[in-house]
């Protein structure tokens, strides 16, 4: 009546079970070795660099020394710009999709084009804003490099808006709107108040996906040496300097580039632990 | 709020002196989930080739009983059994046993029907292949020999590629029930089967629990009083982490002993 | 007062209140209909970005394509002085890099995730998880000067040589394995790739893992399954939809990648049988050539390459996107 486990087939069958497991602690080591292994060469060779002049003196013609303060104000306006443009119309077209267009075929598709826009090479952006406005306007800009990166910013924020919005329960709307309260009052005081955390967390997201991004940049805002504040005019950014100065013979901009690229990694990190920390405070009921 | 009842258990626990072969005993068993007692000092028996019932409102401790004797609770790792539960004998609480062969011992099937994302055929020869090399032909006749002990036979027959996900709720949960006694188990836990069910589907596997019980040793938990008393020899009546009654089927719904019995088969609480 | 108070009909009260409600609601109405618009428009700005990208793309390469015809995907020159040039090494090293990456990194990310759901304690789960999650939001431009100066020589001095000797007696292989060890070139891209697109694949297949109903695990493991028996044969099974998706993804990641392969290719446009050689990709050969492009038919030849880039990762991402719905309405189902 009992099973009869040949005990051949059993310790086969656990020997396989052994070998698997092992391969699969063997594959997170290996995995998380390499990973860890570029985050310390980063830690330890962009520290050797860090001092008071990279946030305070501008880059330095090659064999001298100097600091990134041009590109570090450069990334900070390019990125506020970027913001500026994309989080309204992101989170416009999110509440579209979640709200007045929940049902319409309209935001199937919509969805699905973000998706894509949202892995899209970047590169392919920054050839895209070339062609409408810098070969327009006959010069690279700031405002141009701000574009492209807004164009990385919307889906981002589309996603997590339309995400954040479908989550608020039904009921609360329908608890307004039983008030007579119109649609867009609805949404602007109920929708948007009970998904603000999520949203905010989607927009700091978005700008943690666009420090850090070089391709975009590199025919659009282009690079400046000097400091400049003028945005018709090329603009210096951080990973376009680390670019350039990590690809050169010169050891001071090598330095550089490894602490540009710790100050760019720092920032990354610090966005995405801000984003967790307000997504799992504000649960919604 | 405790009862005194371990000598009453073991005065009124039916004994080997009917007759009665022991197949499962548990002994003195408290589970904990973390630091919360939720099992207090179960005593037990399970009865060789018989139906046991284990009944008692939501959240009495009976899944979680049922979910010691294979072990399962191994999965998750705040889970914790203290005490003995022997299986011919054998304690399987302890850290010696071998977990896989214990669970080819003792099958489980569980409240909500689960197919394996295969085939019909599939579904039930797949456990059949982890222990045993048989050629296409045995195999072919051990998975019809364990769909007609699962009363399935004759709606499958015809549809063995088919995959398992097609079949309706019922004939899945039948399927579940082949495939548990293709591996050719000793003992059969069934975890609430029919809760999920509708009342057609849920008389077929009643009238199979009846068939089953020649060759398996059964415990089913339910929370439906009816079909404990349909189906089962012996029934044990749990309360918030505690055996209160075990006893006799028809004893325990005509004349149960303890009062708390009484008031949950008559429906004072629920 | 009171008696004059009550002498007025309760009909001339209420239709005073009525023209202000009537205001009201007008404004409320003028309210939706004006944001319904506004929020229509920007999810149609969505489509409109996608259009332009494709508009502008074609149109800036007309002249390439008008110069070469369809000789452009198979010529193998890239002369910018005799305004000759063809896809076919950018293409090429596009996809070898792309595939090395794969080839070693989804099995590794399959590894990580299985061990992340089933053999992990559980106090170490989260952080090692979220650990995962964030490094996978770092920049590629730090893979690419980790690859140049850290990686690149150390596979140079070390690994580059033993892989020569090791397959220097096997035909066909002893040819895709050739020196001189160059240190950087396809071999290196692909594999700095591959630790890029870990993370990524990792938490995708992990989220995908954690789909499947807890009580199908425990049926297998019910049966006397063994840990490895219940992920191959009822896990992936029931996830393959979601792997899958997953995987194309991170090859849509991996195919458009830039830094970090421009740093490590070695920007050579040819075709050699080695893949320790230089090669050049597409998008590293935007990056490295377009702002010093002279002259319309180099100009419109990038941006050809970059058409190219964006059709062959539209195709990829849209795929995986079908591919994942189906697997999200299954276990929403």
């Amino acid at each position: 009546m009992a099973a009869v486990v040949a005990d051949a087939r059993y310790s086969r069958r656990r020997h396989t079970n052994f070998v698997a497991t092992a391969l699969s602690i063997g594959a997170a080591g290996f995995g998380l070795t390499w990973l860890l292994l570029i985050l310390v060469v980063l830690v330890v060779k962009g520290v050797g660099g860090l001092n008071l002049a990279v946030f305070t003196e501008m880059t330095p013609p090659p064999g001298s020394a100097g600091g990134l303060l041009n590109p570090i104000i450069g990334s900070l306006i390019l990125t506020v710009l970027a913001v500026a443009f994309g989080t309204p119309l992101g989170i416009l077209a999110g509440t579209y999709m979640a709200e007045y267009g929940r049902y319409a075929n309209l935001t199937m598709v919509v969805r699905f084009i973000n998706d894509i826009l949202l892995s899209a090479p970047s590169i392919v952006i920054g050839l895209f804003v070339y062609e409408i406005m810098v070969a327009r306007m006959g010069h690279f800009s700031a405002w141009a490099g701000a574009v492209a990166l807004a164009i990385l910013v919307i889906p981002v924020v589309v996603r997590t808006t339309e995400d954040m919005l479908l989550l608020v329960p039904n009921t609360l709307r329908e608890a307004s709107t039983a008030l007579g309260v119109p649609r867009w009052l609805v949404i602007r005081d109920v929708a948007y108040r009970a998904a603000r955390a999520g949203i905010t967390t989607g927009v700091l997201l978005a700008i943690a996906r666009i420090t850090g991004e070089t391709a975009p940049l590199l025919f659009t805002a282009l690079n400046n040496q000097f400091f400049s504040w003028n945005l018709n005019a090329p603009m210096a950014s951080l990973p376009v300097v680390i670019f350039q100065f990590a690809l050169s013979p010169y050891s001071e901009w090598q330095q550089l580039a490894w602490t540009g690229a710790l100050i760019i990694t720092a920032a990354v990190l610090g966005l995405s632990i801000l984003a967790r920390v307000l997504a799992s405070k504000k649960v919604l009921t | 709020m405790t009862f005194a009842i371990q000598t009453d258990v073991k005065e009124q626990t039916p004994t080997a002196a009917e007759g009665l072969e022991e197949k499962v005993a548990v002994r003195r068993l408290n589970f904990y989930y973390g630091g919360y007692r939720a099992l207090a000092d179960i005593n037990v028996n399970l009865f060789q080739n018989k139906v046991t019932a284990f009944i008692g409102p939501s959240g009495c401790g009976k899944s979680t009983l049922l979910r010691i004797l294979n072990r399962i609770y191994d999965l998750y790792p705040n889970q914790r059994a203290d005490g003995e539960v022997l299986l011919d004998g054998e304690n399987i609480l302890t850290p010696k046993q071998d977990v896989n062969l214990l669970r080819a011992k003792v099958g489980m099937v569980f409240q909500k029907p689960t197919p394996f994302p295969m085939t019909i055929y599939e579904n039930v020869a797949f456990g059949v292949r982890l222990y045993e090399q048989l050629s296409k032909a045995d195999l072919d006749a051990r998975v019809e020999d364990a769909l007609r002990r699962g009363a399935i036979w004759d709606e499958v027959k015809d549809k063995l590629d088919a995959s398992g996900l097609s079949l309706s709720g019922g004939q899945q949960q039948r399927l579940c029930i082949a495939r548990t006694v293709a591996i050719k188990p000793e003992v059969i836990l069934l975890d609430e089967p029919c809760s999920a069910l509708d009342p057609i589907s849920t008389a077929k596997i009643e009238e199979l629990i009846d068939v089953l019980k020649r060759d398996y040793t059964i415990a089913i938990v339910t929370h439906n009083m009816q079909q404990a008393a349909r189906t089962s020899d012996y029934t044990a009546f749990m309360y918030l982490g505690e055996l209160v009654e075990f006893d006799n089927t028809t004893r325990i719904f005509t004349n149960p002993k303890m009062e708390r019995t009484q008031d949950y088969i008559t429906g004072r609480f629920g | 007062m009171d008696m004059a108070l009550q002498s007025v009909p309760v009909q001339v009260r209420v239709k005073h209140d009525d023209k202000q409600r009537a205001k009201v609601l007008r404004g409320f109405r003028i309210g939706d209909r004006t944001f319904n618009i506004i929020t229509q428009a920007s999810a149609i700005a969505v489509l409109v970005i996608l259009a332009g990208v494709m508009l502008s793309l074609v149109i800036g390469s007309l002249p390439a394509w008008r110069a070469f015809g369809f000789d452009f995907f198979a010529s193998e020159s890239w002369n910018p002085v005799t305004e000759k040039f063809g896809a076919l090494p950018a293409i090429y090293g596009t996809l070898v890099t792309s595939i090395i990456a794969m080839l070693i990194g989804v099995p590794v990310s399959l590894g990580i995730a299985i061990f992340l759901t089933e053999i992990c304690p559980e106090r170490l789960r989260r952080t090692i998880g979220t650990a995962i999650e964030l490094l996978a939001g770092i920049p590629s431009i730090i893979y690419g000067i980790w690859g140049l100066f850290v990686f690149a020589p150390f596979f140079q001095a070390h690994l580059q040589p033993v892989l020569i000797d090791a397959f220097a007696n096997i035909p066909i292989l002893n040819q895709l394995f050739a020196g001189p060890p160059y240190g950087i070139g396809l071999l290196t891209a692909g594999l700095i790739l591959a630790i890029m697109v870990l993370p990524f694949i990792t938490s995708i297949t992990r989220e995908v893992f954690d789909t499947v109903p807890p009580v199908l695990k425990e049926a297998a493991y019910g049966i006397g399954c063994t840990r490895w028996e219940v992920m191959r044969r009822v896990v992936i099974p029931y996830t393959r939809v979601g792997i899958v998706g997953g995987v194309m993804l991170g090859l849509g990641r991996a195919l458009g990648e830039t830094m970090a392969v421009t740093f490590v290719i070695g920007n050579a446009h040819r075709i050699v049988p080695s893949i320790m050689a230089p090669g050049t990709t597409i998008s590293a050969s935007i990056a490295n050539e377009f702002t010093e492009a002279t002259g319309e038919l180099y100009t419109a030849s990038l941006i050809a390459l970059g058409l190219i880039l964006f059709f062959i990762t539209f195709v990829v991402l849209a795929a995986a996107r079908l591919m994942l719905m189906r697997i999200a309405m299954k276990a929403g189902g």
